[in-house]
């Protein structure tokens, strides 16, 4: 009735399941293999300016004139500092409000509503809020303050910008972080007898904490190596802020200064090496950020976890120690922090004036509201907290409404089917569409095979060991580094010694690098969520590893490793920095089907209209509705298959 | 399908006759059972040890399976009967840092023997769980997985093992007519059974049931109990169960386990009416545990 040793077939099974073992071992080691050709590659190009060039110099020095043989970076260096810490002053605020609100005031309804609108507000591509800076931001700021800034291109511009992008990571950790505290918290504060209020600022918000640090330190972490935006509306000149504080001056940071300078420079010069040293610094930053988002929000985290943390926490968040001495400090910030706002404006001696006044008023302000009800505050900040997330929503749609309106007069059939004519001033834009389609295409091709199987590695095959935690060392820090580096490398690597040349398959290479990250971690975690039952019960049937990996763990895991496919080629399909160099023309007047010729795509058409192209207004908000339509369809299919498939497996 | 006591009384005095005696003392090696020579064990435990990394969960158990039979294991919380369960298809090699020693023969040959192919233990001897688990995919191919992963292809061969397992498991009537939907859609003691049926499908000698019912509501469960005494004529059934009635009414044999050791081993009746240790008494008759 039953053969015991289940015979050459079964033997043959388990040669099989190590075959599978070591291929996906070897998949997995290409994440690393990635990591290690673009580290080298950015470092090795940076060689020669760290030899040519008098360092102290490169990081002291304002002057930035390759041309002159000047090599200061100290302005660029600051300018990213500065147009960062700018969208911060306001990214966070808004950011965590909007999330505190979401997650702990608004009804189930609303919240259903908002996080949605939230992602969205995620997939927007960069070159289309660039071009929001640009039509918008820019010419406001040039009404609003004449005299300050008469262009409007300005570091206050790219910080509101790059505030806005920042916003969306700050605002789904946050909430994440916030979401994760027990519901018996908030019951035992609120049977105490404390307000809704009260219980979110001193017991909810102290004990999500560290998830709110990192999301603060990943959203620094997006906008320091955001590129296209910034360098849309920062002006570009390499200056250092004069006085220091001045928001109206004109800034330009590292990203812009390589998407710049980095096509028009001749390889293999000091010009060309500085730049890869520019490159180098960029990541070694982002390394720093995501290393300081994972090991210090980890020690906090286990800091808070010993002892009474609860109650310590309640404490600080909850005493003052020394009310007057607080409070000194805190008027003495205002009036410093107006005095400095003031003086762009007016001369010292007025602004001094301002200062005081509004120290007085904030002393008076101060006295008022230890009188007021508590219910009273709790309106009062449950207000402020609806107001920041009434503002992202509201640029969400005043952005996107803004893009449909002005876009309508230039959209018909045959601006989406015709190719361009007159430098792109009129005809259509059918290439870039197609270009940005082959794009996609070509970088799921490369990106999907790699991502999912080495996700499946990680999950399902991997020991704790030196090998894996390689693995995921470099995943994390490919995750955050900036695209702007992808291209560098695409650019060194891909299309100069590799030799692929400026075309659609170094494009994708580029982009697939890129994105792999994200696929990885999607598939990792889509799989952990499969119950481990799921598998006992398959090996329980005496099927082998491979078996019920293949067969019956992806599938379960299917929805979720879909959306994270999809989320990724959104993201890829936006993005203009890496293929600026790698993959994309200006103009194309025929469709071409080899991988190894170049493409036009939609987000550096855009970026071109919108910079150099001088093309009427209509057609370059055509063109971004278009990129808009293509990138967000595929983030609302990602929600669709996302809230199926929950639907579907509920262990 | 009813099964009457009758029944139950014949079977466990045909089974009297052959296994060994139930004055199985404190000790492991004192229980004296040698069911080598005996043909109707199927499965035997011998001498195993585990350990869970530094810390040892069972001691020296010893214990034989009786073809055909139910065997039932009790004890309170942690003594280590799932876990002794789930060495006998050796589902504890997913567990990492679990180390085993000791002998289980399954047609005579040592299970934890170099060179065995798991898979084909597994194949013959199944597992139900205590949470129903199906696979997220319909009925139809949560039982056709099975005998596919075997080598069986063919259409018409798989759609007979989806009416026969799933009559078997008395389901068939229930889903007969939606076995393309999910089997997540069933309720908890319908998973459950679909589960069974799901096990059958690849002609297992041996069942093992941890905690079967454990999750289910007592009408399910009084239908998986029923199951269990259809299925013996057919197959081995070794259950892990809390449920000190369930032991009686459903088993053969009993098993009482109490911190990693199997403190005695034998008829059903036996152990819960005339137990040899205090420890059984007590556990039996609910002083502790």
């Amino acid at each position: 009735m039953f053969t015991y040793r289940g015979g050459p077939k079964a033997v043959a099974g388990s040669y099989s399941d190590k075959a599978v073992k070591y291929t996906l071992m070897a998949i997995a080691f290409a994440a690393v293999l990635i990591l290690i050709a673009v580290t080298v590659f950015i470092a090795g190009n940076s060689f020669t300016a760290i030899s040519e060039i008098d360092l102290v110099r490169f990081f002291t020095d304002a002057e930035w004139k390759p041309s002159d043989g000047l090599y200061g970076a100290g302005s660029i260096i600051l300018g990213s500092l500065l147009v960062t810490l700018g969208a911060m002053v306001f990214a966070i605020p808004v950011g965590v409000g909007s999330a505190i609100f979401m997650s702990e005031v608004a009804p189930e309804k609303v919240r259903n509503i908002l996080r949605p609108v939230i992602e969205l507000f995620a997939g927007v591509p960069s070159v289309v809020f660039g071009f929001f800076g640009l039509m918008v931001i820019v010419p406001a700021l040039a009404d609003l303050f004449p005299d300050q800034t008469p262009t409007g291109f300005s570091w206050l511009a790219a910080s509101i910008l790059l505030g806005f992008m920042a916003l969306p990571t700050i605002i789904s950790i946050s909430q994440d972080a916030l979401e994760a505290v027990p519901r018996s918290y908030r019951e035992a504060s609120l049977a105490m007898g404390s307000t809704r209020w009260e219980t979110t600022s001193k017991i909810v918000v102290p004990a999500a904490m560290s998830g709110i640090l990192s999301a603060i330190i990943l959203g620094i972490g997006r906008a320091i190596g955001e590129t296209m935006a910034v360098m849309m509306v920062t002006g570009n000149a390499a200056l250092v802020p004069e006085p220091l504080w001045n928001v109206f001056s004109f800034v330009r940071t590292i990203t812009s200064t390589l998407a710049l300078e980095m096509p028009e420079v001749v390889v293999g010069s000091t010009h060309y090496s500085a730049l890869f040293l520019l490159g180098l610094i960029l990541m070694i930053v982002t390394l720093c950020i995501s290393l300081v988002a994972k090991h210090a929000v980890r020690a906090m985290v286990e800091k808070s976890c010993r002892g009474d943390s609860t109650s310590r926490l309640v404490k600080l968040a909850g005493e003052d120690r020394m009310p007057f001495l607080k409070n000194a400090v805190c008027i003495s910030f205002v009036a410093v922090a107006v005095c400095m706002a003031c003086v762009l404006f007016m001369p010292w001696g007025q602004a001094a004036i301002v200062a005081v006044a509004v120290a007085v008023f904030t002393f008076v302000i101060g006295c008022v509201s230890r009188r007021i009800s508590r219910v009273f505050r709790q309106r009062i900040m449950h207000t402020f907290l609806l107001a920041s997330v009434l503002l992202c929503v509201g640029v969400l749609v005043i952005m996107i409404g803004d893009i449909v309106i002005k876009a309508m007069p230039a959209l018909s059939l045959d601006f989406i089917t015709d190719f361009p004519s007159d430098a792109g001033r009129s005809g259509g834009i059918c290439p870039a569409i197609i270009g940005t389609l082959k794009l996609i295409a070509g970088t799921a091709v490369i990106s999907l095979p790699i991502g999912i199987l080495t996700g499946t590695y990680l999950a399902e095959y991997s020991k704790r060991g030196r090998f894996t935690c390689a693995v995921e060392y470099s995943i994390e820090i490919l995750n955050g580094t900036p695209s702007i580096v992808f291209a560098l490398f695409g650019l060194s690597a891909i299309v100069t010694i590799l030799g692929l040349g400026i075309s659609l398959l170094a494009g994708c290479i580029t982009l697939a690098f890129m994105i792999l990250p994200v696929i990885i971690k999607t598939t990792e975690d889509a799989l952990m969520n499969v119950p481990r039952e799921v598998r006992e019960a398959s090996y329980a049937l005496g099927a082998s590893k491979r078996h019920t990996t293949f067969m019956v763990v992806l599938p379960a895991a299917l929805g979720g490793i879909l959306t994270g496919a999809i989320l990724g080629l959104g993201r890829a399909a936006g993005e203009t920095a890496p293929i600026m160099f790698t993959a994309a023309v200006l103009m194309q007047y025929k469709v071409g089907w080899g991988v190894l010729d170049p493409v036009m795509a939609l987000p550096y058409h855009l970026y071109y209209l919108a910079t150099e192209g001088a093309a009427d207004p209509s057609m370059q908000y055509a063109t971004a509705l278009v990129l808009l339509v293509i990138v967000l369809s595929m983030f609302l299919l990602a929600n669709v298959i996302r809230k199926r498939s929950n639907e579907k497996n509920r262990w | 399908m009813v099964i009457t006591m009758e029944d139950i009384a014949i079977t466990a005095d045909n089974r009297t006759a052959q296994i060994l005696n139930g004055q199985a003392v404190s000790d492991a090696d004192a229980y004296g059972f040698n069911n080598e020579g005996i043909d109707d064990t199927v499965l035997s435990v011998k001498g195993l040890n585990l350990w869970y990394g530094e810390k040892q969960v069972l001691f020296d158990v010893d214990m034989p399976v009786a073809k055909n039979s139910i065997t039932a294991l009790i004890g309170p919380s942690g003594c280590g009967k799932s876990t002794l369960l789930r060495c006998m298809n050796r589902m504890n090699d997913l567990v990492d840092g679990c180390r085993v020693e000791g002998r289980i023969t399954y047609a005579g040959e040592d299970i934890y023997a170099a060179g065995t192919d798991i898979n084909a233990v597994r194949k013959c001897i199944g597992m139900i769980f205590q949470k129903p688990n199906p696979f997220p995919k319909s009925i139809r191919e949560n039982i056709v997985y099975g005998p596919r992963i075997h080598g069986i292809t063919k259409k018409g061969d798989l759609d007979e093992i989806v009416e026969r397992t799933l009559r078997q498991a008395a389901l068939w009537d229930e889903v007969k007519d939606r076995l393309d939907t999910s089997g997540l859609s069933l309720s908890g003691g319908q998973q459950q059974r679909l589960c069974i049926a799901r096990a059958l499908a690849v002609d297992p000698d041996i069942i093992l049931m941890d905690e079967p019912t454990s999750a289910l509501d007592p009408i399910a469960t009084a239908k998986i109990e029923e199951l269990c005494l259809e299925l013996k004529k057919r197959y081995t059934v070794v259950t892990v169960t809390h449920n000190m009635q369930q032991a009686r009414r459903i088993s053969d044999k009993t098993g009482f386990m109490y911190m990693g050791k199997m403190v005695e081993f034998g008829d059903t009746e036996k152990v819960f009416d005339s137990p040899a240790q205090e420890r059984t008494m007590k556990y039996v008759s609910g002083m502790f545990g």
